[in-house]
C-alpha cells in the first residue's frame, strides 16, 4: 500500500510516478508530486519508481480559476 | 538582406566595436548601450548581434517592427510602447534594452563597428532573398 | 454613419500623472433625462490614495459617495465608475492593462465589480484621470468622448441603426480616427441590443489589433454593467490617446519594471508550451482538464465529464496561430485568441466572415456542455453574438442550463417558451432564443434573460412552475450565475463561490484542487485560511490594475518543488514581482502583510456598502443545492460508488437505500457542514456570525469613517 494524498492505493512493483498519475486520473500539466517530503520533477515521472509504503503527495497547481 | 557577420575566431574582445556603436547611435561611450554585446564567456568571445531573422516582428502587439527595404528590422519608435517583449522573445538574445532609452534597440547593420574593429572580425553581407 | 450631433464640450486641462496617480477623476452627469449635463475634474485625496489604494477601491469610494442606501440600479444617481490603478498601463510587465468598473447591479441589488483587459483603463488614466464616474440619464443615445491630447470632452447625440458591439465600436473607432494608424490610439466600452432589456448586459472594452486591422473586444461581462450602461442612454464612452510610450505612468523607477518584466517574459516563453498553453489556446485549454476532474459544468451541473469530451478539444476552435494576442500592450501570455474568418450560420450577421474574440473557457463551458452542447461551431457562432448583443456569456450559459433543465422537467413547456424546444443539446432553438434576447419582443426570452433569480419568481408567477425544485437546481447566489466550475465536492469553493462580495464568480478563489485533489485544506480552519488569503490576494490585482492570469497560469520551473503546500500555490516568486512593481510606480515599499491589508480594507468596505444597501449579511449568503451535492437520482447514479462512500464519511450506511433518501442524507449533511464553514470563515475575516465587519476590524483596518461606523451602528 502507498498513500497518495492521504488515500490508500495498492501498491505494485515497478510503479513509477507516472503510473501512478495515470490510474489515479491526474492529468493535469501543474503537478507536484512529493514521495516522503522529496520533491520530484516532471521530467523525473517516468522514470522515479516509488516504494511500498511510501506516502505520496501529487499536489495539482491552480491555474485557470 | 543585409546583416553584419562575425567570425568568433579572430575576436579580442577588445570592446572597440561596442564603444564605436555605443558612441555613434547613444552619443555616449557606453557598452549596455551598444546594439552589439561582446561577452567573455569561459575566456572565449560571446558576440551577440540581430542576424535580421525576423523573429521579433510577430511578437509585437503594435507592429513596431518591420523589414525595410534592405531587408533590415527597424524599430519604429512611433509605434514602440517599450514593453520589452521582444527583448526575452529575440531568438539570438540581440535586442537589448536600458531604462535610459525606454524603447529597446539593436543592430540595424550600419557597418560602423565594422570599420572600428581592429581585427577585422565583421562584416556586413548582403544575402539575396530566395 | 449616422450622424452625431455635439450636445456638450467641456475643455480640462491634461495632468501628467506621476508615479502611477493623477491624483484626479472625472465626474460626468448626464442629468435627469432634462440634458442638465454636467462634467467635473475632482480631487483625489492622499487619504483616498492610502485607504484605497486605486481601481475597484476608487471604484466603491466614488460610487458610495454618488448613492444612497434607497438608490436602485436604475437610478440616474447609479454610477459607473471606471478606474485602473496605479499599476495600470504600465507596458513592462504582462497583464496590466486590467480596469474594474463598479456599479449597483440589476442582478444582486448591491454593488458589483467587474474587470476587462483593453485599452481603456491606460488610455483614460494618460488622459489624466485616476477614475471616470458616469451617473445620470441622457433622454436621447449618446456618446462620451474624451480626448486626452486635446483636453477636451465632448457629448454627442448619435442614433445609429445598429447599436450592437461590434458595430458600434467599429464604427467609433472609425470616426474618431483620423487615418488607419490612428485607430489604435482608440478605446470604446459599449454594449449590445440585448442590454437594453436583459440584465446581463456585457461592458466591451475595444483594443484595436493592427495585424487583423479591426478591433477587438473584451468583456467587463459579469453583473449587468452592459444593462446600467444602456439605462443611461450610454451608446458607448470612447477615449483617444495618441503616441503612446509606455512609460506614461511616470514610474519611480523604470528599470525595476524592466527587469522583472522581461524576467517574466523569459518564463512564459520558457514554460509557456508544457504548462498552460496560453499563448497558443488560452483559458479554454481547461476544457479537457475539468472533465478528467469531473468539474467540468455538463447540464446544468448535473455532471462533471461527459464522453464527448473530445468533441470540444480546445484544438477544435480553430485558434488563429501566430499573432500577438495580448489584450494590452506587454502581455506575453496573450491569451486573447480569436478564430478567424468564422462564417456565421444565424441572425442578423448570417453569411458574413468574422473575427470571433474567443471562446475563453468560462464560454467554452457555459454555451457548450452546460447546455449540453459538445460543438465548437456552436460554441463559436454563440460566442460571437453574445458579444455583440452585449451577453454576459457566463451568466448566459448558466441561465439557458437552467432553462433547459426546467423544460426536461416539464417546469416549462412550448407554450411558455413561444414554440421553443428547449431539452439540453438543442442548439437550433437555444441559438434561436439567444437571438430573440436582442430585441426585446419575445416576452418569454426577455424573462429569461433577467437572470435565474427573476426566472424562479416569474416561472413559478407566470408558468406555475415548482418553485421548490427551481430553488434546489436554479444555480445562482446572491442573485448572479454561478460560472463555469462545478464546486460540489470542494467544501473550501462552496465558499469560494458563495461566501463572496459579489456573487459566484470565482475572482475571489479557486481552491478545488488544493481542496479536492490534493487535500491540503482538512479542517475547517484550514479552509477559513485559505478564504482569508486567496480573496484578500487576488482583491490586489483589482486595487492596482493587473490580470490574475500571469500570477499563476504560468510559474517559476522550480516553483512547485522549491516552496512546500500551500505556499506553492501562492507562488511566492511572482508575489514578489508584483511587490518589486508596486514600488518601482509608486515609489512606495510594500510587504506581503501590507498587500494583504490593504485588500482586506476594501474587501471590508465593500462587504459594509452592501449592508448599507440593504444586503450583506449572512442571509444573503445563499447557496443552492446543487452546489452542495446531487439532486436527482441520475445525477447520484452517474459516480453512485463515490457517492455512497461520501455517505458513509457522513456515518451513513448506504446499504438498501433508495437513492431519493440517499440524496436527502447526503444534503442534510452537507447543509450542516455549510453553516459550520460559514462560521469559520466568518470568524477568520473579523466579522460577526451575522457575517458583518466587527467595529474592531474596520478600527484596525482604518477604515472607520463616520459614514461606515454609521451603517454598523443601524445595520450592525
Amino acid at each position: 500500500m502507498i498513500l497518495v494524498n492521504g488515500k490508500e492505493i495498492p501498491w505494485r512493483k515497478g510503479m513509477t510516478i507516472q503510473t501512478l498519475l495515470d490510474e489515479c486520473g491526474y492529468t493535469f500539466r501543474m503537478i507536484a508530486v512529493w514521495i516522503d517530503g522529496t520533491p520530484y520533477r516532471n521530467d523525473q515521472f517516468e522514470k522515479v519508481c516509488i516504494e511500498d509504503g511510501a506516502d505520496v503527495q501529487v499536489l495539482h497547481m491552480i491555474s485557470g480559476g | 538582406m543585409k546583416f553584419l557577420k562575425y567570425r568568433l575566431d579572430r575576436c579580442t574582445m577588445c570592446g572597440s566595436c561596442m564603444a564605436a556603436c555605443s558612441k555613434a547611435w547613444a552619443k555616449k561611450d557606453d557598452p549596455a548601450l551598444s546594439r552589439i554585446s561582446v561577452n567573455n564567456v569561459t575566456g572565449l568571445p560571446d558576440i551577440k548581434v540581430c542576424n535580421q531573422c525576423g523573429g521579433c516582428i510577430a511578437v509585437c502587439s503594435s507592429m513596431a517592427l518591420e523589414r525595410d527595404k534592405n531587408g533590415v528590422v527597424q524599430i519604429r519608435r512611433d509605434r514602440c510602447t517599450s514593453c520589452l517583449i521582444c527583448v526575452e522573445f529575440c531568438p539570438s538574445a540581440s535586442m537589448f534594452f536600458s531604462s535610459d532609452i525606454p524603447s529597446p534597440f539593436k543592430c540595424v547593420a550600419c557597418g560602423i563597428c565594422v570599420k572600428a574593429c581592429p581585427q577585422d572580425v565583421l562584416s556586413i553581407v548582403e544575402e539575396k532573398e530566395a | 454613419m449616422e450622424e452625431m450631433r455635439l450636445l456638450a464640450e467641456w475643455k480640462y486641462e491634461p495632468k501628467k500623472l506621476y508615479r502611477g496617480y493623477s491624483k484626479e477623476f472625472l465626474s460626468v452627469d448626464l442629468g435627469r433625462e432634462d440634458g442638465a449635463f454636467s462634467c467635473d475634474v475632482l480631487p483625489v485625496s492622499e487619504d483616498m490614495i492610502e485607504k484605497f489604494t486605486g481601481g475597484r477601491g476608487f471604484g466603491l469610494k466614488i460610487l458610495w459617495d454618488k448613492v444612497t442606501p434607497r438608490s436602485k440600479w436604475d437610478d440616474p444617481e447609479n454610477a459607473l465608475v471606471i478606474s485602473g490603478g496605479p499599476i495600470c498601463g504600465i507596458t513592462q510587465y504582462p497583464g496590466t492593462g486590467k480596469t474594474y468598473t463598479v456599479f449597483l447591479s440589476p442582478l444582486t441589488g448591491q454593488t458589483y465589480n467587474s474587470n476587462a483587459g483593453g485599452y481603456f483603463g491606460p488610455f483614460m488614466k494618460a488622459s489624466g484621470f485616476d477614475a471616470l464616474s458616469v451617473s445620470g440619464k441622457a433622454s436621447e443615445n449618446v456618446v462620451l468622448f474624451i480626448d486626452g491630447d486635446e483636453g477636451v470632452v465632448r457629448l454627442f447625440a448619435w442614433e445609429p441603426e445598429d447599436r450592437n458591439s461590434y458595430t458600434v465600436t467599429e464604427a467609433l473607432h472609425d470616426h474618431f480616427a483620423e487615418n488607419e494608424e490612428d485607430k489604435r490610439n482608440i478605446s470604446v466600452i459599449s454594449s449590445g441590443e440585448a442590454a437594453e432589456h436583459s440584465w446581463w448586459g456585457a461592458l466591451n472594452f475595444s483594443f484595436y489589433d493592427p495585424r487583423r486591422g479591426l478591433p477587438r473586444l473584451k468583456q467587463a461581462g459579469r453583473g449587468g454593467g452592459g444593462t446600467v450602461l444602456r439605462d443611461k442612454k450610454i451608446l458607448a464612452l470612447v477615449v483617444k490617446k495618441r503616441n503612446f510610450s509606455g512609460t506614461e505612468n511616470n514610474p519611480a523607477d523604470l528599470s525595476v519594471l524592466q527587469k522583472v518584466g522581461t524576467k517574466l517574459h523569459r518564463e512564459i516563453r520558457q514554460n509557456d508550451d508544457v504548462q498552460c498553453l496560453m499563448r497558443k489556446i488560452g483559458t479554454a485549454h481547461l476544457n479537457l482538464v475539468m472533465n478528467d476532474y469531473d468539474i467540468l459544468p455538463v447540464n446544468n451541473f448535473k455532471f462533471g465529464r461527459h464522453e464527448d469530451i473530445m468533441e470540444i478539444d480546445p484544438v477544435r476552435y480553430g485558434f488563429t496561430q501566430g499573432y500577438a494576442d495580448g489584450c494590452w500592450y506587454g502581455c506575453s501570455l496573450a491569451c486573447a485568441k480569436a478564430v478567424d474568418g468564422f462564417e456565421l450560420l444565424t441572425g442578423p450577421c448570417r453569411g458574413q466572415k468574422v473575427t470571433v474574440d474567443g471562446p475563453e473557457y468560462e464560454t467554452a463551458a457555459s454555451l457548450g456542455p452546460n447546455v449540453g452542447i459538445f460543438d465548437p461551431l456552436w460554441t463559436i457562432e454563440a460566442n460571437f453574438y453574445a458579444d455583440h448583443y452585449a451577453l454576459d456569456t457566463i451568466s448566459l450559459g448558466t441561465g439557458l442550463a437552467f432553462v433547459c433543465e426546467c423544460f426536461e422537467l416539464g417546469l416549462i413547456t412550448e407554450e411558455h417558451t413561444n414554440g421553443l424546444e428547449l431539452n439540453f443539446g438543442a442548439k437550433d432553438d437555444l441559438l434561436e432564443l439567444i437571438h430573440r434576447m436582442m430585441d426585446g419582443r419575445d416576452d418569454f426570452a426577455n424573462v429569461v434573460s433577467q437572470g435565474i433569480r427573476r426566472m424562479k419568481t416569474l416561472f413559478a408567477d407566470k408558468y406555475g412552475a415548482d418553485r421548490e425544485i427551481m430553488e434546489r437546481i436554479g444555480m445562482e447566489g446572491q442573485g448572479l450565475e454561478v460560472s463555469q466550475y462545478r464546486c460540489q465536492e470542494s467544501m473550501a469553493q462552496w465558499g469560494g463561490y458563495f461566501l463572496t462580495l459579489k456573487g459566484p464568480q470565482h475572482d475571489e478563489a479557486w481552491l478545488i484542487f488544493m481542496d479536492m485533489v490534493n487535500k491540503q485544506l482538512p479542517t475547517f480552519e484550514d479552509k477559513a485560511e485559505a478564504l482569508f488569503y486567496f480573496p484578500n490576494f487576488r482583491l490586489w490585482f483589482s486595487l492596482v490594475g493587473v490580470c490574475k492570469l500571469p500570477w499563476n497560469d504560468v510559474e517559476p520551473s522550480d516553483n512547485r518543488i522549491r516552496y512546500k503546500g500551500i505556499e506553492a500555490a501562492k507562488v511566492p516568486e511572482h508575489v514578489q514581482n508584483y511587490l518589486e512593481i508596486y514600488e518601482g510606480v509608486t515609489g512606495k515599499p510594500l510587504s506581503r502583510e501590507e498587500m494583504i491589508l490593504q485588500s482586506e480594507r476594501v474587501y471590508n468596505y465593500e462587504r459594509i456598502f452592501n449592508l448599507r444597501m440593504g444586503k450583506g449579511t449572512r442571509q444573503y449568503h445563499n447557496i443552492p443545492d446543487r452546489a452542495l451535492g446531487p439532486v436527482f437520482p441520475d445525477e447520484w447514479e452517474a459516480r453512485s460508488e463515490y457517492f455512497d462512500g461520501k455517505l458513509k464519511e457522513a456515518g451513513h450506511d448506504p446499504e438498501g437505500l433508495p437513492v431519493e433518501e440517499k440524496i436527502s442524507l447526503l444534503q442534510a449533511h452537507r447543509r450542516r457542514e455549510w453553516e459550520k464553514l460559514v462560521d469559520a470563515v466568518y470568524e477568520r475575516r473579523g466579522w460577526t456570525p451575522e457575517g458583518i465587519p466587527t467595529i474592531e476590524t474596520v478600527k484596525r483596518l482604518g477604515i472607520d469613517y463616520p459614514e461606515v461606523l454609521d451603517v454598523l451602528e443601524r445595520r450592525g
